[in-house]
């Protein structure tokens, strides 16, 4: 599993942390989304595919 | 020329709790159809999950320049907006929005003001339960709470209050003419401006200095007009919506009690409890968005410029998003509900409003178990002339 984060497109809606902390944090200045792991184990993928899809600005993938 | 159909609205006499049905029908047939709004805008009424989330999830396509609800608010011009934050698109609104986002948004933040809302809310039930019966909940609990909430966080003291409450109640009138919108805004603008300099020269905790801070440091600091644009609209979003959804919420919790007494059995399901309210009921009638370009939605070509108005409330109903979405289930895993809108423009608000209904829920539950309805949910009156629905007031008794 692969997760990528768009830190341009990112209004750090916090989502992504809320979600799924061990993958996602937010910065302390802007809130917007810090990758915490790009290759999460396969068992953390429901939680990654739930912050995905709560993300509200489409900033984060997974494949 | 032909008559389009008006856009159904939800009628809380008839279907306290429901969508119109007629947006069921929509959104298993065509998905998509011409309406006439109240305001008299001619717009695409979208009401399946899919599809606003297509909608508003694509800034570019669709933008929320005109206003997120000038098609019911009669105050707004549609062609002339007035370039508030909820208008902008873009890298723009982004740059706007990151000022926000540190002070509202951040999970951090959330945790420093978990202890101000509770002990807001503790209030509140003290001078409820020192109060005589029947107890009107809305203004004197819902309302009093939300405002107080947001108050404190941008530093308003309460005999301030009535500058915010005036704003939203004006702003969320359906009825509301331009001019009057402007005389109600008017003194909450004056206020926040000279707040605005008091905290340049000597900045606090509270949220505007907070931004001041923030942006100053940043390319482009925030200019004065702009932080009375964004303090405002969290000010004015802030309270009336979050003060419904909690008297909306306990009307449907009160009224059937095996529901209110399975929350009361387990007030730790406050927290479920909260965000299946927020996705059953959404206190919104429907959100605006106008193409930026000519595009199609699900099939149908819409034309550059054209208004399109997603049915929230119908697409947190829709099936294919959830399969027995009718169903009001306070254990609910909570799935991405639209009742917080969707896209760039997804409540900036929405973990403090969470964490205020969720909050208020669990100390009542804890607190107040004998919290009933003091008329028959027949009686309840609903607000009609509002952008905001919900009760206009809810009588409640305990002893």
């Amino acid at each position: 599993m692969k997760v990528t984060a768009d830190r341009d497109r990112c209004i750090g809606a916090g989502m992504c942390a809320l979600t799924a902390p061990a993958v996602f944090d937010q910065d302390q200045d802007e809130a917007v989304v810090v990758l915490l792991d790009e290759t999460p184990p396969d068992d953390a993928r429901v939680l990654v595919e739930q912050a995905v899809d709560r993300c509200p600005s489409g900033a984060i993938h997974v494949r | 020329m032909t008559t389009l159909p008006m856009m159904p609205l939800p009628q809380e006499r008839t279907f306290p709790f429901d969508p119109p049905p007629a947006y069921a029908g929509l959104r298993d047939g065509d998905r998509i159809s011409r309406v006439t709004t109240p305001t008299g805008l001619d717009a695409w009424l979208v009401s399946d999950y899919r599809t606003i989330r297509e909608v508003l999830g694509d800034g570019r396509r669709f933008t929320t320049r005109a206003g997120m609800a000038a098609h019911v608010l009669g105050g707004f011009d549609p062609n002339a907006p007035i370039g508030g934050f909820s208008q902008m698109d873009g890298p723009e609104h982004v740059r706007i929005r990151r000022n926000f986002a540190p002070q509202v948004t951040h999970a951090r933040r959330l945790m420093e003001l978990t202890p101000m809302v509770a002990r807001i809310t503790d209030e509140a039930i003290d001078r409820m339960l020192a109060s005589p019966e029947p107890y009107p909940l809305h203004r004197e609990f819902s309302s009093a709470i939300t405002t107080g909430v947001i108050a404190e966080l941008i530093g308003v003291p309460p005999e301030k209050y009535h500058l915010l409450q005036d704003a939203a109640y004006t702003l969320f009138d359906t009825t509301t003419t331009p001019a009057k919108l402007q005389a109600a805004l008017a003194p909450l603008f004056g206020y926040l401006m000279e707040q605005i300099a008091l905290r340049r020269a000597a900045p606090g905790d509270d949220i505007i200095s907070r931004m001041i801070l923030h942006s100053a440091d940043s390319d482009r600091p925030l200019t004065d007009e702009e932080l009375v644009r964004m303090n405002a609209a969290l000010l004015v979003a802030g309270f009336d919506t979050t003060a419904s959804m909690i008297t909306y919420g306990l009307v449907l919790l009160l009224g059937d009690r095996a529901r209110w007494e399975t929350l009361c059995k387990d007030p730790s399901l406050s927290a479920t409890t909260g965000e299946e309210l927020i996705r059953y009921l959404a206190v919104g009638v429907g959100l605006l968005r106008q193409a930026t370009e000519e595009t199609e939605l699900h099939g149908r070509r819409i034309a550059a410029g054209d208004f399109v108005v997603v049915a929230v409330q119908a697409g947190n109903r829709d099936p294919s998003f959830l399969p027995d979405a009718d169903t009001f289930d306070l254990a609910r895993k909570p799935g991405p509900h639209l009742g917080f809108g969707h896209g760039a423009h997804a409540c900036v608000g929405q973990h403090i409003a969470r964490m205020e209904l969720t909050t208020v829920l669990g100390a009542l539950a804890t607190r107040v178990p004998s919290l009933r309805l003091a008329v028959p949910l027949s009686e309840v009156d609903w607000k009609s002339d509002s952008a905001v629905r919900g009760p206009a007031e809810l009588p409640v008794a305990w002893s």
